[in-house]
Order: structure tokens, then sequence, then C-alpha cells
């Protein structure tokens, strides 16, 4: 590593105070991704400013028809909340299945998304359920907040303070992991509800999640795996690498959307 | 390897090869270039910070263009240092056809990486390359002629 000043501010003004001009300094949220590229000397950020002192960027609630998420909430209490279990059990699930013990254990909800890697799983879960990123300076719907890869609405001195997921209607999420990762080769995240159906995809796309339009208007008449037969992702446009190439991505996506059609169909 | 496209230019052909040829014009483009300094008409140096999601390495290096058929068609080509995050290259062949005052910029680019860097991204070069060439292109019709009409890439 690199040497760097750490910070671990007890209040939001505090953070702005030391980001505010530096563009060398990060947030550091869970740190399972920031770490790693640090200790590979990677990047030299000049200051982390840790988040997780600052009250209330932690924890879980349900507020009407939402559900609402701190964004310093760790994968493993989502996945362990009887709370979303209950509210919305896709949620959980697909928090129990990202990385090892270790990255659940630190990583959080809002470091996810702010990366955006293109195989991380929760980016699929946001836009799916049509999730609202809530910063420190507005609200973002997640279809407006994932750009491209790595590269979301965010502005540089901004920070997530917590994801509002609306509640009704049944989702599921399916992937296909990485042995050695846990990265998403590919996953799917279908949802449907008051007459709409949303797919969503990670791992595959190279400008990481994507909204696949023509599964949800053949899943939009007739809510079956059989109404995707003959339907793929076109393999020149998906991520290809020395785990797979474009065209078994683009296949894969597709299994998993069928899958996750399938498990939605079992729930009733 | 290997990506191609293609980017309409709303201005002749004359003024974007001038324009392939200005340092100061590609230091605008070239995502992440802090410095581009003019060595000899064909050679500069560069440095260039990448910037990949959690991945900020700084480069420094030297672009030389080659293979000069003004003005239509060069080969510009960069390589660059990045300490212990490896090393990065890439090149394009870039053509110009003239289309009633309009210009059509072909390109046909590779990038390699090694070292550290490119363990730790084995799975993202395609994906980076591929954006930050639609990034130089994208730039550089914007600034040769400010309202671009059309782009592709395959």
């Amino acid at each position: 590593m690199f040497p760097f000043t750490y910070h671990r501010p007890t209040d939001l003004p505090t953070v702005h105070a030391l980001l505010g001009g530096n563009d060398e300094a990060k947030l550091l949220a869970g740190g399972q991704t920031l770490i790693a590229t640090l200790k590979q000397r990677l990047a030299s950020p000049s200051d982390l400013i840790d988040l997780a002192a600052i009250p209330g960027l932690a924890g879980m609630s349900r507020e009407g028809d939402t559900l609402v998420i701190g964004a310093m909430t760790r994968h493993a209490d989502v996945a362990a909340s009887p709370l979303v279990r209950e509210a919305l059990p896709a949620l959980a699930a697909l928090a129990e299945l990202i990385g090892d013990p270790a990255v659940r254990n630190r990583g959080t909800l809002g470091g996810s998304i702010a990366n955006n890697d293109p195989s991380a799983d929760y980016p699929a879960a946001c836009l799916a359920l049509d999730a609202t990123i809530v910063t420190d300076k507005r609200e973002i719907p997640a279809g407006d907040f994932f750009r491209d890869l790595f590269e979301t609405a965010l502005e540089p001195a901004e920070v997530i303070l917590k994801v509002i997921f609306p509640l009704g209607g049944q989702g599921a999420y399916e992937k296909f992991p990485n042995p050695a990762s846990r990265y998403a080769m590919a996953g799917a995240f279908v949802w449907r509800g008051m007459g709409k159906v949303r797919v969503a995809i990670t791992g595959t796309g190279q400008g990481g999640v994507f909204r696949w339009s023509e599964a949800e208007a053949a899943l939009m008449t007739d809510f079956d795996p059989s109404a995707l037969d003959g339907l793929w992702l076109d393999g020149d446009a998906m991520i290809s690498d020395i785990h797979g190439t474009g065209a078994y991505r683009a296949h894969l996506a597709g299994v998993m959307t069928r899958r996750a059609v399938s498990r939605i169909l079992a729930l009733g | 390897m290997d990506l191609t496209g293609s980017q309409r230019i709303e201005a002749p052909r004359e003024e974007v090869w001038r324009a392939l040829n200005d340092a100061e014009i590609l230091r605008q483009c070239i995502p992440g270039c802090q410095e581009l300094v003019q060595t000899s008409p064909t050679e500069f140096t560069a440095k260039v910070v990448l910037k990949i999601g959690p991945v900020k390495a700084a480069f420094a290096g030297a672009v030389t263009l080659s293979d000069l058929e003004p003005p239509t068609a060069y080969r510009i080509y960069g390589e660059g240092q990045g300490g212990v995050a490896g090393f990065a290259k890439g090149g394009a062949k870039v053509w110009l056809i003239e289309e009633e005052g309009v210009t059509i910029l072909n390109y046909e680019a590779q990038a390699k990486v090694g070292g550290k860097i490119a363990q730790l991204g084995a799975r993202l070069i395609e994906g980076t390359s591929k954006k930050l060439a639609g990034e130089f292109f994208g730039a550089f019709a914007l600034l040769v002629a400010p309202a671009p009409v059309d782009v592709t890439t395959e």
C-alpha cells in the first residue's frame, strides 16, 4: 500500500469538508474492492474517509410501501434480516449470494452500487425493483443511476445515504457465479407486478448492468419461460475475458432469466 | 483485442486531418491525458491517468504517429509505463472518407495491458478499451465539429 491519511468522521458536514475540492480523497464504505485495490498499489488516494462512524447510515426499516436500507448496511445483515426476508425475500436471497463470508460481513449496499462493478449483484436488484438512490444532494431513480462500466450518476463529492425499494409484486434473482470470485458471470433479476415486468442483467454487459427490454416485452405477453424461446442476447456486445466469451455469457444470462421466471411462477 | 468503429464528423476532411495532427486537440481527447508534449512532427511524450473503477494509475509514455498518408490516414500508437501497476499500450489505424462535406472517421484499434493491472482487470479490459476508444473519438468529433450526428461502435 501507498501511504494515506485515514479519517473517521462522525458527521456528514465533516465528510463534506474533507472531500471538498480534494480529488485525491476516497470514501471508504466496506472496502471490499477499494482495500484490495490499495494493497495491489493500483490506486493511491491521499485520504481515506471512513463512513463507518456516521450515525444513521446503517439499518433497515419499512416505511409505508417501501423498504429502506441504509447505504452502510452490510450484505450479511440484509441477508439475515427478518424484515427483508419477509418484505423482499428476493433481495435477502441476493445478499446471501454476494462474494464470500468476509465480503458479506464487511461489504455494504452503498459501496457496491457506488462502485458499479459490471459483475456486482446489487445493481441488478436496484434496476429490476426500480429503487431510488438517495444521496446527500438528491434522489436518483436506479434507471438513471447506473451509467456505464464503473460509472454512476454520482458527482465527485456526493454521498449515498440510503436506497428505497418499492414493495409489491414478485421478484427472483438467479446467478451463475464465477467459482473463484463469486462475481456473477451472469445474473438475472426478474420482477413482475402491476402489469409490468422488469428484467435486469448483471455480470454480462460491457457497460455494466442493463435492462433486457426484449425479454420484458415477451414476458409481459406471457409470463412463462417458454415466452423467451429463441430469445437470446447478442454475444458480441457482452463481456469477453479469460473466464468466458461474450457468447457464453449471453447464453448464461438467458438461462438465468428463464430460471428466475420459473422461480417466480413456483412462488404461486 | 481489436475494436472497430466509425464516427461521422460535420467538417471537411482537411480540417479533420489537421485536428488529428494537433497536439492540443489530441491532449483534450485522450481520456485522462494530463500532458502531451510534441517532440517532433510525429512524436509526443504523454502523461495519462487511467481511472477504471477503484483503479487509478498514472502512466508516462510516448505517442507516435506513423504510416502518414495526408489527408486520409495514419496510425497512432501509444505506450506507457505505470510503475507497479504495469504497462499499457494501444494504437489505432485511422482513415478518413469524405462524403459531401462531411467526414467519416473510421478506426481499428488495439489495446494491451500487462503486469498487475492486467491480472486484476482481466475481465474488464475489453469493455474498458471500448469505452476509452469511444470517449476519445466522441470527444474528437465534438471538438472538431460541435454536434456529432451519428456514433456507431461494433
